[in-house]
């Protein structure tokens, strides 16, 4: 069974004023038991379409199944089971980190208070325990709403942008921290992030979203497949060179200028290095070549066009 | 749906309101400071005013009922205000909590606060002006609860309008609880106001519940039995209210009004 299947779900955000389609007939399905990620540019609709899935807000048209329930009939009986953390580390500002959790863990009905102290301990909260959440680094922030994001034993965890503004070390630990209560307590849990290095490090499954529609799903590999290009050739030269020439040439799918250093998508370095470097050669002096494959990096620049 | 488990999300938003509380050194004023100056000021307004006994008692009743009913009002209405103030709302909405657990748990907290302002008043009241407002403590307790009754009125009312018109409606509610208390006959018999007016004050439950209260100084009341009336309408208001709240709530999600918050 699947975590959650979108069927047509549209969300148009109403005002006195004005009308703002954020949703355009999304179909979706996310498997149990992984990390799946959301992937989109600003305002493609990640948010909106993780809150209709958490419950938060509620769909136009469409069906949505969270768990086997229906997203607006058994809200309450999903909300018992599901979770969310947001990038934007807002917590009551006055509670510490162990009142915050403690208040958490009493909204979902929760006694032990070894839970608690467990989340403490597994975040690397100890020694922050007794310090308001406004007196926390953001880093520790983050950590505390990833903690509460776990507080309920959840079958399902939705993380909006989890690791947004973090520097790079602390980014890591708590990408290894999400991988480890995925591992440990197989949580389904449904990413979005900017950062194509952590959704490739991450996520076995990857949908984009842009302008309110799915445009593109699957493995990384799929994905990659999916585009045809598949790997790019990177080539510096002490000259200027026609970059349009290039554009015909077959198997060139884009051209990118960078000072002096022109960048080919191809579908195969084999089949289109040669001729490529070639005609380059014509036009300067060729000072170095790097070949790559294409990471989800331009897959999403390519999608997000 | 377990008792125990609908026990500890209520008791949630006691521990809540509480450790905020405990926390905020301006609690003081809400608490103390500003009904115990408003006491003495009203207090001292009697004295020069040279009132009897009866009449002391009446609008010294006035200001304890105003202050106790301010401040146990703000937890009811807070509640929703914290999470918006710190943009956590989505936080505490995707809990499996429902709206009367969160409006019964900040409830108790302020019925707390309550009793705490009222035993100050009531303390301050006999050692200043040497009048006393003790009823027999069967009617007190019910008064009181009559009062935190209204509390909760006015705090559904507030978190119901916060939901529909965003945080600015928060003016709004402290505007519509200072009429409230205007018609309700804090300091003046109702029976004094003009025709049109004292209709909607016999709406109001508080100024039931006052005269119940003055009903023991020899004061008149306009209904045979104010103490039923009061529960009455208040039990009606808030069935109404409460529903009002869920639709509040429900339109929020369908708006975003809930993740808005939270950005
Ligand atoms: N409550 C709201 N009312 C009106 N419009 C909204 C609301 N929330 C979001 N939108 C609009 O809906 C669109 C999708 O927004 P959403 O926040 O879902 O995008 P996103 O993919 O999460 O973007 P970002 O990467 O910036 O977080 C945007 O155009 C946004 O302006
Ligand atoms: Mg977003």
């Amino acid at each position: 069974m699947d975590a959650v299947k979108c069927d047509d779900v549209w969300m148009i955000y109403r005002s006195l004023f004005s009308k703002k389609v954020a949703l355009k007939g999304v179909n979706l399905r996310i498997p149990k038991g992984e990390i799946f990620g959301l992937l989109g540019p600003n305002g493609a609709g990640k948010t909106t379409l993780v809150s209709i899935m958490a419950t938060l807000l509620r769909q136009t048209r469409g069906k949505v199944e969270v768990l086997g329930m229906d997203s607006v009939r058994d809200a309450k009986e999903i909300r018992k089971r599901i979770n969310i953390a947001s990038g934007n580390p807002n917590l009551i500002w006055s509670l510490t980190v162990y009142e915050n959790l403690r208040y958490y863990a009493m909204l979902y009905g929760i006694r032990d208070r070894r839970i608690v102290e467990d989340l403490i301990r597994d975040f690397e909260l100890e020694e922050f325990r007794k310090v308001e959440f406004n007196k926390l680094s953001t880093g520790n922030k983050q950590k505390l709403i990833l903690a509460r994001a776990f507080i309920n034993d959840p079958e399902l965890v939705f993380l909006d942008e989890p690791t947004k503004g973090l520097d790079p070390p602390i980014a890591r630990r708590l990408r290894e921290k999400i991988v480890a209560m995925q591992r440990d307590r197989g949580t389904t849990v449904v990413l979005t992030t900017h950062y194509m290095s952590e959704a490739e490090m991450l996520c076995k499954k990857i949908a984009f979203i842009n302008h309110g529609e799915i445009v593109a799903e699957g493995t990384k590999e799929d994905l990659k497949k999916m585009l045809k290009m598949r790997d790019k050739i990177t080539i510096e030269i002490d000259a200027e060179i026609p970059e349009q020439k290039f554009q015909s040439f077959e198997g060139v799918f884009m051209v990118e200028k960078d000072g002096n250093s022109y960048t080919f998508y191809v579908d195969s370095v084999e089949k289109r290095l040669w001729d490529i470097a070639k005609e380059v050669a014509n036009h300067g002096r060729i000072k170095n070549v790097v070949v790559r494959e294409i990471d989800l990096e331009d897959v999403f620049n390519e999608l997000a066009k | 749906m377990s008792l125990r488990s609908e026990v500890y999300k209520t008791l949630g938003f006691t521990y809540r309101n509480f450790i905020i509380t405990k926390r905020n050194f301006f609690t003081i004023f809400e608490t103390l400071f500003w009904p115990v100056i408003g006491l003495i000021s009203v207090g001292l307004m009697g004295v020069y005013l040279e009132l009897n006994e009866e009449r002391f008692a009446f609008i010294l009743i006035g200001a304890v009922t105003l202050s106790v009913l301010q401040v146990s009002q703000l937890d009811v209405a807070y509640v929703l205000l914290f999470d918006i103030w710190s943009k956590s709302v989505r936080y505490t909405f995707a809990t499996p909590i429902s709206a009367w657990n969160m409006i019964l748990g900040a409830w108790f907290f302020g019925i707390f606060r309550g009793l705490i302002a009222f035993s100050i008043l009531f303390i301050a009241g006999e050692a200043l002006f040497r009048v006393n407002i003790l009823i027999p403590i069967p009617w007190l307790l019910l008064f009181l609860l009559g009062v935190f009754l209204s509390a909760m009125i006015i705090g559904v009312i507030t978190c119901s309008l916060l939901l529909i018109f965003g945080y600015r409606a928060e003016i709004f509610a402290w505007t519509l609880s200072a009429i409230f208390m205007l018609i309700c006959g804090i300091y003046y018999p109702v029976s004094m106001l003009p025709e049109p007016m004292r209709a909607f004050s016999y709406a109001i439950p508080l100024t039931h519940f006052l005269e119940f209260y003055r009903s023991f100084y020899g004061f008149e009341t306009s209904f045979e039995n104010p103490l039923l009336i009061g529960y009455l309408i208040s039990l009606l208001a808030l069935v109404v209210l409460v529903a009002l709240y869920l639709w509040a709530f429900e339109r929020a999600r369908r708006r975003g009004t809930i993740t808005q918050f939270s950005e």
